[in-house]
């Protein structure tokens, strides 16, 4: 049943933003948000598949490029922030703290 | 009867990594197990018949950004003592799950009001390279096109930004 797609992709979702909340490590709260997009994918394609449509497959596909640029970016980012401060804290990261 | 089953376990594989990826100490050990979520949400896209994403998210997520994050990962050579000590992450976890739970509980119930059709395997002329393609290359040509230029901006940054150099 296209619900159960539904619900486990809200359930993914749901994982990805407690990641994002709970955990300090850049490399684990980067991931947290891939694995949001790919909840996001998988909602897509369900509906997809319940309209029998394609559109969501193509949107699928736009949020996969989308994801690809952000790795790309922010993998150079930790780069930058753990030649600068040798930490993958986040609450070290606070550079635009006033 | 079998895609039920394949969906049950696909779906318990994915939710195992995802919970993997948010409690392992170490990044190396959430990547491995955010592997193994991306490489059964690829099973999921083939039960759903969609066959390109099926591949693209083998070949692109599961192969080429998570192996790209992996050689990162490596490559910062990253110790125990490195990592960030978190003492109160149990503490936010519980918290985001009680602000979490009645937003996704509601979600849940709003999906199971979708009409119940039984998800059966297309065997051709749905989700293939040729179908999606033309729609991609005829409805979305814009939004490709937009993508394109994303993807051009996001490797000109990169290289910029990692291929700064030390000025001493």
């Amino acid at each position: 049943m296209v619900s159960h797609y539904l619900s486990l992709s809200i359930l993914l979702f749901c994982l990805g933003i407690l990641g994002v909340v709970s955990r300090r490590n850049v490399f684990i709260v980067f991931m947290s948000i891939e694995l949001m997009l790919n909840a996001a994918n998988l909602g897509f394609v369900a509906l997809s598949r319940l309209h029998v449509n394609m559109d969501g497959h193509v949107l699928a596909l736009m949020v996969m490029a989308v994801a690809a640029a952000e790795a790309a970016l922010a993998l150079a980012v930790i780069i930058l922030l753990h030649k600068h401060k040798g930490n993958l804290d986040t609450n070290i990261f606070s550079l635009l703290k006033g | 009867m079998i895609t039920t089953y394949l969906f049950f376990g696909f779906a318990l594989l994915a939710v195992l990594g995802a919970l993997g990826l948010i409690i392992f100490k170490h990044p190396m050990n959430g990547a491995m197990s955010f592997v193994m979520t991306l490489i059964s949400m690829a099973g999921l896209y083939a039960l759903l018949s969609a066959k390109l994403i099926f591949a693209i998210q083998l070949i692109v997520y599961a192969g080429a950004i998570m192996s790209l994050i992996l050689f990162i990962i490596m490559f910062l050579n990253i110790q125990e003592k490195d990592l960030p000590l978190d003492p109160n992450r149990w503490f936010y976890l519980a918290g985001g799950i009680i602000v979490v739970a009645p937003i996704a509980g509601l979600l849940i119930k709003i999906s199971k009001s979708l009409p119940a059709t039984e998800v059966t395997v297309f065997e051709d002329g749905f989700g293939g390279v040729k179908e999606v393609g033309q729609l991609l290359f005829s409805q979305w040509l814009l939004p490709f096109e937009i993508v394109s230029i994303l993807l051009l901006v996001a490797l000109v940054g990169a290289v910029v930004l990692a291929g700064k150099r030390e000025v001493n």
